[in-house]
């Protein structure tokens, strides 16, 4: 550890770090583009110049080591001119319709052309990348915002390791692409959208908050994946109470920014019309019971045989105090004649703690057996 | 477990990317744990040896420094084989040996049989390999770069911090005990336990696998571990849940209950959220006993091929509409919280379990304190829990907020423990189990003459009720296929992409091929995430795991013909 001075403050700094990085953790903003924390440094956006003590030029704060007794001044007349020509030359090349941006309230280039002022482009206005590709129904790469920052290729090779997109042509021709421009599934992609997640603009959206609302309107939710066992955790962005995009957050404990396909995408299940909303009675019970008139009895055939299983073939909707009642009498009946062994309870690693817990007590101080299993072995 | 005292990872996730070594087996990292892989990808490109060792090549071998690709069942040899050449060139830890285990000299004497030589020939990987794998894991070395601990400098005669991850290509085996008990050995050989970025790091499927046995949901522990045949913590447990006694023989797990379901001997079976009908082994068999239930009630979020044999099914709120906690692969407990509303009556699972069990308690004429089975809401029962668990006592909703707390947390100061085993292991000593090779339950033949594998693709989960009900994911993977090697393919004369029938002397399954170098000769791989090709229809049930009573999915034998 050692010191250095940002903006007059003293503040610490560990050897290797660089002048951005120490800035942002001590709550002093440097305006940034293509850097990210979790990456590599890439240098290409310029954004982020600073003043140092004895140097005559600016230097970008994320390619700059700490060093000891440092003075660094990240806000000066210069600088400021200097940043303002930068944003200036990027939405040259990029359409300013924030009005009707998806991306509008959480788009950096937006956010920095608000700071510094930057109402239109002082130069020619040419669109160079003009690429839309909805190939797939994870993420759109709408090229016209891209800003060629290559956060997305750096996360795809250095987190994820797919490396399934690079930065390709020179001038106005480089855009990011998959090889020869194919559609995603092609590539090594294996869609996890941590590009979509790190990138700064629109060009990389999900597919399904296109048109489904703007960034004010949503409110945010954590919690916890449902589906493997390192628990990320998820923030939903949610309007009038449906899902409409999920992300990471830098403070998520296991995972921090980064998912996987299932748990970036993978929430649409909850609204699928094969959703159990009823306590169900197979008919053969439910016309022993009187529920029904029509006697039925339960097909010989597997159910893994039948293609599309209706369940309302073999199941009719009743109120749960029969379903429970039913349960209870011949669970008591087991009980009474065959004693607690005769029951078998399954409990399931997709339920909490607190019900995997009352499952449990149940079986053991309810029932009486410790005939209480779930599939970790399986 | 037998060797620590604790079944769990022992280290946690993040201090992967810090790893010199990170040596991998019977997982698929990439496609089970994607955010894991992440962590290795970190340390490999931080310098780190990666070293693979799996039937299968599967995708972080892209990665990796070292693949041994081993026909599938003989890893043990291999593993053997590296502590026999470990031992051999003094790369062992005498002072960790010394210090902190027992029952290393009946090891030794075992170990001594299973030369690399030996394990070449059954496993097929080159003595080379074993020998350098033997050393990389055993001195912690790096591919490139220095380490970031102290303790690594190799001028001060250090070593490395090399670290294991394995999944259920190692438990689900008919020797799965035996092998987890051999890389617990291997560890503990090498002092590579107790430390940061080091450990024996079982890596858990499902979302709260991890809780659930926790929890005590296996038939022979009580939550936090604590032994059923115990009789001291079985009184306190009845005190503390007020009831005079609580059964003290271990239970039936789920294969050995659909074999008593099948004699008569189990007529109830109760299932919350699971589907045996899709992921256990021998389906036919599970479906026979099944029908013949007095009473079959499935509670879940989808209609599952188990629930269209139930008597009775409840509706379920699914994980994004409920709070509640899950406790993730590395102990860590994390808070859920409500995101959508459950649709129609759908509610919490401890609701519905608790009105069963306060309707059963009427039935039976059992009087108990008003409120016994109902809660208020899931942070009335975690506080329940926690004074009965003790590697939870020291959690609390409120404590949980945030980043949650990774158990042992014993008391309401403690701030959770991120790694296990530092100074000293949860049972006293580690101890060296002596272990042997075992070969499969099953091995192919001239009926049946090729190995199946089973497990998971990346863009689905388990039994597929959820992820083939998501329209992105099922997009990208719609169909079950069977990977078959090349030569294999061109035996039975089929291409890619066309239809086969898949039969073991349990069942058989239709699959389309996808043929690919990633098995070798002689295997073929099924995930079992298909309804349209249950893979568990072919696995076997006979040969249990004796210890852990896990069936071995991981190997069968079967034959594959065109249709
Ligand atoms: S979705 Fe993931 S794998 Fe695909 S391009 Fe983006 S970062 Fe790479
Ligand atoms: S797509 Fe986004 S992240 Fe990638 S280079 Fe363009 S602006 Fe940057
Ligand atoms: S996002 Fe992926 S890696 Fe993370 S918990 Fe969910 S399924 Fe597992
Ligand atoms: S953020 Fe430093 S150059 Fe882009």
């Amino acid at each position: 550890m050692f010191k250095l001075s940002i903006d007059g403050r003293i503040v610490d700094a560990s050897p290797g770090a660089n002048v951005l990085d120490v800035a942002l953790a001590n709550g002093i903003e440097i305006p940034h583009l293509c850097y990210h924390p979790e990456l590599s440094v890439s240098g290409g956006c310029r954004l982020c110049l600073v003043e140092v003590e004895g140097r005559p030029e600016p230097t970008t704060a994320c390619g700059l080591a700490c060093a000891e007794g440092m003075e660094i001044r990240t806000q000066s007349e210069q600088l400021t001119a200097m940043r303002r020509a930068i944003i200036d030359l990027f939405v040259s090349d990029h359409p300013l319709d924030c009005v009707t941006c998806d991306k509008a309230g959480s788009c950096l280039l937006q956010k920095y052309a608000y700071e510094y002022g930057v109402t239109e482009t002082s130069h020619e206005k040419i669109i160079a990348r003009t690429l839309y590709q909805d190939d797939n129904p994870f993420f759109i790469r709408d090229h016209q915002y891209c800003i060629l920052c290559g956060r997305c290729t750096r996360v795809c090779e250095e987190i994820v390791g797919a490396s399934a997109i690079e930065i390709v042509g020179r001038g106005f021709e480089s855009h990011v692409a998959t090889p020869f421009d194919g559609p995603m599934i092609d590539s090594s992609c294996v869609f996890c959208g941590s590009c979509v997640q790190v990138c700064p603009t629109a060009a990389l959206l999900p597919v399904s908050r296109l048109g489904k609302g703007r960034e004010w309107e949503m409110d945010r939710v954590k919690s916890i994946c449902g589906y493997c066992g390192v628990g990320c955790e998820i923030e939903y962005a949610r309007k009038n109470g449906d899902i409409v995009y999920a992300q990471a957050t830098p403070d998520g404990p296991v995972n921090g920014e980064f998912l996987c396909s299932k748990g970036r995408y993978g929430w649409d299940f909850v609204s699928h019309p094969d959703r159990l909303t009823h306590p169900l009675m197979r008919r053969d019970v439910a016309y022993e019971l009187g529920l029904t008139d029509d006697p039925w009895e339960l097909p010989t055939e597997s159910p893994l045989a039948v293609e599309n299983p209706q369940i309302e073939d073999s199941f009719v909707p009743v109120e749960w105090d029969t379903a429970y009642d039913l349960i209870a009498e011949r669970l008591a009946h087991t009980v009474q004649n065959y004693g607690p062994d005769a029951v078998m309870g399954l409990s399931s690693a997709r339920c909490t703690n607190e019900e995997n817990y009352l499952f449990q007590k149940f079986m053991r101080a309810g029932i009486g057996t410790n005939n209480v299993d779930h599939c970790a072995r399986l | 477990m037998q060797a620590f005292g604790s079944g769990a990872m022992t280290n946690s996730i993040h201090e992967m990317r810090d790893a010199d070594c990170v040596f991998i087996t019977g997982s698929n990292t990439a496609e089970s744990h994607p955010v894991i892989s992440y962590e290795v990808i970190r340390a490999a490109r931080r310098g780190a040896n990666v070293v693979i060792v799996d039937p299968r090549r599967i995708p972080l071998v892209e990665h990796a420094t070292l693949f041994l690709q081993v026909k599938p069942g003989t890893d043990i040899y291999v593993f053997l084989a590296m502590m026999h050449t470990i031992i051999r060139e003094g790369w062992a830890d005498a002072t960790f040996i010394a210090e902190r285990t027992e029952g290393y000299d009946e090891f030794r004497a075992v170990v001594e049989e299973y030369t690399p030589e030996r394990a070449s020939l059954m496993s097929g990987v080159a003595v080379g390999d074993i020998e350098a794998a033997a050393r990389i894991y055993a001195l912690g070395e790096r591919a490139s770069g220095t380490s970031i601990y102290a303790d690594a400098a190799p001028e001060n005669g250090g070593r490395g911090h090399s670290t294991i991850l394995y999944a259920m290509g190692i438990t689900q085996r008919s020797n799965g005990t035996d092998l987890v008990m051999t890389l617990a050995n291997l560890a503990m050989l090498n002092g590579q336990i107790g430390k940061l970025s080091t450990g024996v790091n079982p890596l858990r499927g499902q979302a709260n696998v991890q809780g659930a046995c926790d929890l005590g949901c296996l038939v022979n522990v009580f939550p936090g571990y604590q032994a059923v045949t115990d009789a001291e913590k079985r009184a306190a447990l009845a005190a503390a849940w007020n009831v005079e006694t609580l059964p003290g023989e271990v239970g039936l797990t789920v294969v050995e209950a659909m074999h008593a379901a099948s004699e008569g001997k189990v007529r109830t079976v109760y299932v919350m959220g699971e589907n045996p009908m899709m992921t256990d082994p021998n389906t036919n068999h599970v479906e026979k006993s099944l029908r013949g239930l007095d009473l079959l009630v499935v509670q879940d979020i989808f209609p599952s091929e188990t629930a269209q044999l139930a008597h009775v099914i409840l509706p379920a709120a699914a994980s994004l509409e409920k709070d509640g906690s899950f406790t993730n692969t590395e102990r860590r407990a994390q808070l859920l919280n409500p995101v959508v509303q459950a649709p129609g009556e759908a509610i919490p699972d401890w609701q519905i379990t608790g009105e069963i069990a306060a309707r059963f308690d009427a039935k039976m004429g059992i009087e108990r304190e008003s409120g016994y089975w109902y809660y208020n809401s899931s942070s009335e029962i975690f506080d329940e829990l926690a004074t009965v668990t003790p590697i939870y006592r020291g959690m609390s909703y409120a404590r949980l907020a945030g980043e949650g707390l990774q158990w042992p947390c014993p008391d309401a100061e403690h701030p959770g423990t991120q790694y296990l085993h530092a100074g000293k292991f949860s049972r006293g000593r580690g101890k060296f189990n002596p272990v042997h090779a075992n070969d499969p339950a099953e091995q192919p033949d001239d009926d049946y003459p090729l190995i199946l594998t089973t497990g998971r693709v990346l863009y689905h989960y388990h039994s597929g009720t959820m992820t083939r009900r998501s329209g992105p994911l099922d997009w990208r993977d719609p169909g079950g296929y069977i990977e078959i090697n090349p030569v294999d393919a061109a035996s039975v004369d089929v291409q890619d992409d066309s239809g086969v029938v898949v039969e073991s002397r349990r069942g058989r399954v239709l699959a389309r091929t996808k043929i690919s170098e990633h098995v070798p000769p002689g295997t073929v791989f099924l995930a079992f995430h298909w309804r349209e090709s249950p893979a568990n229809v072919l696995t076997q049930d006979f040969k249990l795991d004796p210890v852990a009573k896990i069936p071995e999915y991981k190997v069968c034998a079967v034959r594959v013909e065109k249709v």
